[in-house]
C-alpha cells in the first residue's frame, strides 16, 4: 500500500489514466447490469433530447444512446484489446525471433516490416475491410495487421539489445537450444517493452477502429461502435447534437486514460525514468 | 403640399409603374442562359436507360435522349408528343400509329428515322433482354414493332390497354439510336450517350460530376433556355443537405426526399428557396428470398409480414411521411386503392402489434426453436441504413437475429438481381408509371422487372394481367381490389409494402418553370426551365 501511495504520488496523471481506464474496463464489463437496454432495441420515439428517462437522449431511430454508449465502451474495449494482443504478441515474437537468428532473415524481414509501415495506416485498414467484408472480427484483423509490424521493429531493436548480453552468451555457451533461449532468456528480457507496446496501442486501435467505423468501414452500422454512433449523429447535427456528443465524449476520454496509463506504465518499467521508486 | 406638388408626385408615381410593369412581365419571360444545378444520390456506374432501373441512370441521362411520348412539362399530368407529332389509334384499340418529327437529327449530326424507334423497341421488347423498367411495363402489352415508313411507326398491341400510352409516355422508354446500338452494343458509355434530347451529354467524372450542354440543334426552336445541366454525385444526406444549404445546388426533386428535420435546417439556412412536401410515387418494399432458407418456407415469410411495424417506419425513418401499409397509395391511385380502414385491419398492419408479433413469434418458434439468424442486406443510400437497423430491431422481437450488411448502390443492384441476398431490408421502387398496374408489374408479377424475391403466384400474374387489359374503370377497380386483397390474404408474400413514400423537396427561387412530375422520372429533362438570374 505503501508503495501504492508513493506510485501515485509520483504518477498523479497516471493515476488519474487509470482511474479511467478503470472505469472503462468496469463499464465494459457490468454492460449488461449497466445498461437500462440493449444497444439494439429501437424502441423509443427517435431525437428525443436528453432527461430523466433518457439521460444521453434517443438516436435517429429511437435508441437510448446511453445504453449503446455503454455498450459501445465493451465493443472498443474488446475490439483494442483483443487486436492489441494478439498484433503485439505476433510482432514481439517476429521481431525478438528475427533479432536472435539475424542475418538475412533478420534483413528481409525488417524490410517486410519497411513497406508494410511505409502504407499510410488508415489507407491499409480500408483496403483490409474492403476485402474482408464489414464486421467487427474483420476491423480486429486488420488492427492486428497494422500492429504486428510495430512491435517486430520496436521488440526487436530491445531484443538485439539482450542478444548482445553476456548472459545470452553463456546461455549459447553450455549449449542451450535456440528455442530454450528465446523462449527463457530473451522473451522476459523484452516483457517491459511488451507491457508498454500493449498498453499505450490500446488508444490507437480504439481510435482507429472508430474511424473505420465512422466512414462506414468498421463494424456494421446497427452495432454499438462510437465512432458509427458520430457518423448517425452528423445526419442530425442541428437537431439531436447528444447524438454526437456523447460518443464524441466517451472516445476522447478512452483514449485520454489510456495514453496518461500507458505513459505512467513506460515511466515506471523504464529504468532510466524509474528514479528512486526501484 | 399644393395641388400641383400633388399632381406632379402622382404622375411621377404612374409613370414609374408604367416602367415597372415591363420590367416586372420580363420576369415571367424565359431568360436564355446559365448551368441548372442539382445532384444524383449514387454514382450510376452503368448509362444504359434501356437495361438498368436505379434512378441514378435515368437522371443521369434524362436530358440526352427523347421518347416517342413523354410527360408534357407545362403540365406532367398530360401526356405529350416527343418525337412523335401525333397519333392514331385503330378502332380495335390495338394498333397505334405514330407520326413522327421530320427533320430531327442526333446529336452526332446523323438523321433520325422509323428504323432508330423499331430497333429501340426491338431491344426492349426481346425476351432475352433484361429491361426492368420500359420493358417490364411494356412486354405485358405490346405484340412488336413495325417501322411503315422513315416516318411513321406502328405498335401492335396484345390487347387494348388502357396503360400503354402512360407507359410508353415514361421517362425509362426513350428512343435510342440504331447506329449507336450497332456500334457499342449497348448504351453503357459515356460515348454511347447519342440522343435527340434537348442536352448533349458533356461530361461523367465518375463519382464526382455528370454534365450536360445545349444541343444547339434540338428539334424545338429556342430550346433549351438553359445552357447546360450539372449533377454533382452526391452520396449521403448530409452530404446533400450541406450543399443544399450551400447554395451548391439548386433544386431538389426526386429521391431521397429530404426528411423534415433536413428541410428544417434548409429553411434555417436559406430564404431564397420553396420548400414544399409532396408524395414521390414510391413505394417503400422490403424483400425476402423466397429461393433460399429460412424465407423458402411461406411461414417464415409470413412471420416477417406480421412482424414489420409499417406505421413505425413511417413514423422513425419517413419521419411521419409516408402512407403505411398501402399497396396502391389512395393518394395517388385514387379509389383503385383499398379503403385504408380496411388495409390498416389486415394481419401485418394492425394496431396494437401485440397479436402480430405473438403470431409471428409461434411461427418461427415452430421451424427454429433458438431463432435464426440471418444476413440482412442493404443498399447504403439515403437512411437505408437506418430503415435496415429498425427493421432489424423489430424482427428481433419474434426470434429473427439480422446481421447487417451494407451495399454500395449498384453492387447492391447486382447482389438483388442476382439472387445473392436473404432479405433486403429496404428497397424503395419508384413508379414508372402513374398508373394502378405499375406497381403489380414491378414487383408482384412472376415477370416483375423489380420481383427481386422471385415470387411467382400464377393467381397474382393472372389477376393482374385481368386488369391491365380490363378498359372499363368500374370493372378494372374491382379487378385492381381483388387483386389486393388477395395478395394481403396470402399473407406470404415474398415482397413486403411497407409504405408509399412521401417528403419534403425544394427549388431555388431563381428556377422558374419547373413542375415536378407525377413519378420520380418523369420531367427532368428541364427542356423549358430557366434561371432568372
Amino acid at each position: 500500500m505503501r508503495d501504492v501511495g508513493r506510485l501515485l504520488r509520483r504518477q498523479p496523471l497516471g493515476a488519474a489514466g487509470g482511474l479511467i481506464v478503470f472505469v472503462l474496463i468496469a463499464v465494459a464489463v457490468l454492460a449488461p447490469r449497466l445498461a437500462p437496454h440493449g444497444p439494439k432495441e429501437a424502441s423509443f420515439a427517435p431525437y428525443l433530447p436528453p432527461s430523466v428517462e433518457f439521460p444521453m437522449g434517443t438516436d435517429q431511430v429511437g435508441r437510448d444512446v446511453m445504453s449503446r454508449v455503454i455498450w459501445g465502451a465493451r465493443l472498443s474495449l474488446y475490439v483494442g484489446l483483443v487486436s492489441v494482443v494478439f498484433g503485439i504478441t505476433a510482432g514481439s515474437l517476429w521481431g525478438a525471433v528475427t533479432a536472435y537468428v539475424g542475418g538475412a532473415t533478420d534483413i528481409g524481414s525488417q524490410r517486410i516490416v519497411d513497406a508494410v509501415m511505409a502504407l499510410p495506416p488508415i489507407i491499409l485498414a480500408l483496403a483490409l475491410m474492403a476485402a474482408l467484408g464489414q464486421s467487427v472480427n474483420n476491423v480486429i484483423l486488420a488492427l492486428v495487421v497494422l500492429l504486428t509490424p510495430t512491435a517486430a521493429r520496436t521488440i526487436r531493436s530491445v531484443a538485439l539489445g539482450v542478444v548482445a548480453s553476456p548472459y545470452m552468451e553463456a546461455a549459447r555457451a553450455v549449449g542451450a537450444s535456440r528455442w530454450r533461449i528465446i523462449s527463457r532468456h530473451l522473451m522476459p528480457n523484452c516483457l517491459a517493452a511488451y507491457i508498454v507496446l500493449v498498453t499505450t496501442n490500446v488508444s490507437y486501435a480504439i481510435v482507429v477502429e472508430a474511424s473505420l467505423s465512422f466512414i462506414g468501414a468498421g463494424a456494421p452500422p446497427d452495432e454499438p461502435s462510437w465512432g458509427g454512433m458520430l457518423t448517425a449523429g452528423i445526419q442530425a447535427i442541428e437537431t439531436a447534437p447528444w447524438m454526437i456528443f456523447f460518443p464524441g465524449l466517451s472516445i476522447s476520454l478512452a483514449v485520454f486514460g489510456l495514453n496518461l496509463f500507458g505513459d505512467s506504465i513506460r515511466d515506471v518499467t523504464d529504468p532510466r525514468l524509474r528514479g528512486g521508486l526501484g | 403640399m399644393t395641388t400641383a406638388k400633388t399632381l406632379r408626385i402622382l404622375a411621377g408615381l404612374m409613370l414609374l409603374a408604367v416602367l415597372a410593369a415591363p420590367g416586372a412581365q420580363a420576369q415571367d419571360k424565359p431568360r436564355t442562359g446559365g448551368i441548372l444545378t442539382w445532384f444524383d444520390y449514387g454514382d450510376p456506374g452503368r448509362l444504359d436507360v434501356h437495361a438498368e432501373s436505379p434512378l441514378v441512370v435515368q437522371q443521369a441521362t434524362a436530358g440526352i435522349y427523347s421518347g416517342l411520348l413523354h410527360y408534357d412539362p407545362d403540365d406532367p399530368s398530360k401526356i405529350a408528343g416527343d418525337l412523335a407529332e401525333r397519333w392514331t389509334v385503330s378502332p380495335d384499340g390495338k394498333t397505334y400509329t405514330f407520326y413522327l418529327r421530320k427533320g430531327v437529327k442526333w446529336h452526332d449530326g446523323q438523321p433520325f428515322s422509323s428504323a432508330d424507334v423499331k430497333a429501340s423497341f426491338d431491344r426492349i421488347l426481346n425476351p432475352e433482354f433484361q429491361s426492368p423498367k420500359c420493358g417490364a411495363s411494356l412486354k405485358p402489352m405490346v405484340a412488336g414493332v413495325e417501322a411503315v415508313d422513315a416516318n411513321t411507326v406502328q405498335f401492335k398491341l396484345k390487347f387494348p390497354a388502357a396503360p400503354f400510352l402512360p407507359s410508353l409516355a415514361s421517362a425509362w422508354c426513350r428512343v435510342a439510336a440504331k447506329h449507336i446500338l450497332a456500334k457499342y452494343g449497348d448504351l453503357n458509355q459515356p460515348e454511347a450517350q447519342i440522343g435527340t434530347g434537348p442536352f448533349k451529354f458533356k461530361k461523367y467524372e465518375r463519382g464526382s460530376v455528370i454534365e450536360w450542354e445545349k444541343n444547339p440543334n434540338y428539334f424545338i426552336p429556342g430550346l433549351p433556355y438553359l445552357d447546360g445541366v450539372k449533377q454533382f454525385i452526391l452520396v449521403g444526406g448530409p452530404t446533400q443537405v450541406a450543399a443544399a444549404k450551400a447554395g451548391k445546388i439548386m433544386l431538389w426533386d426526386a429521391w431521397p426526399p429530404m426528411r423534415k428535420t433536413q428541410a428544417d435546417e434548409l429553411a434555417r439556412a436559406r430564404q431564397d428557396v420553396d420548400i414544399f412536401q409532396a408524395s414521390i410515387n414510391t413505394i417503400f418494399l422490403v424483400y425476402l428470398n423466397s429461393q433460399k432458407p429460412p424465407f423458402n418456407n411461406p411461414d417464415m415469410r409470413r412471420a416477417v409480414n406480421l412482424a414489420i411495424d409499417r406505421q413505425e417506419m413511417v413514423a422513425k425513418a419517413l419521419e411521419g411521411a409516408g402512407v403505411p401499409c398501402a399497396i396502391l397509395d389512395p393518394k395517388l391511385a385514387g379509389d383503385f386503392a383499398l379503403p385504408l380502414e380496411e388495409v390498416n385491419k389486415i394481419p401485418g398492419c394492425r394496431q396494437p402489434k401485440d397479436q402480430d408479433i405473438a403470431e409471428a413469434k409461434k411461427l418461427v418458434e415452430k421451424h427454429y426453436p433458438g431463432g435464426v439468424d440471418i444476413e440482412v442486406a442493404v443498399r447504403a443510400v439515403g437512411n437505408y441504413v437506418d430503415r435496415a437497423q429498425l427493421a432489424i430491431a423489430q424482427l428481433r422481437k419474434i426470434g429473427i437475429r439480422g446481421t447487417l450488411k451494407t451495399h454500395e448502390s449498384a453492387a447492391g443492384y447486382a447482389a438483388w438481381g442476382k439472387g445473392d441476398f436473404t432479405m433486403i431490408a429496404t428497397q424503395d421502387r419508384a413508379m414508372d408509371v402513374n398508373d394502378a398496374s405499375g406497381v403489380f408489374h414491378i414487383a408482384y408479377t412472376t415477370e416483375g422487372g423489380s420481383n427481386y424475391g422471385r415470387m411467382s403466384d400464377p393467381k397474382v400474374d393472372e389477376l393482374a394481367e385481368r386488369a391491365l387489359k380490363e378498359s372499363n374503370k368500374d370493372k378494372r377497380r374491382q379487378a385492381y381490389w381483388e387483386l389486393q386483397r388477395y395478395i394481403f390474404s396470402r399473407g406470404d408474400t415474398a415482397t413486403i409494402a411497407v409504405a408509399w413514400v412521401e417528403g419534403w423537396f425544394f427549388t431555388d427561387k431563381k428556377l422558374k418553370n419547373y413542375k415536378p412530375g407525377l413519378t420520380t422520372y418523369d420531367n427532368n429533362t428541364f427542356m423549358k426551365v430557366w434561371l432568372s438570374q
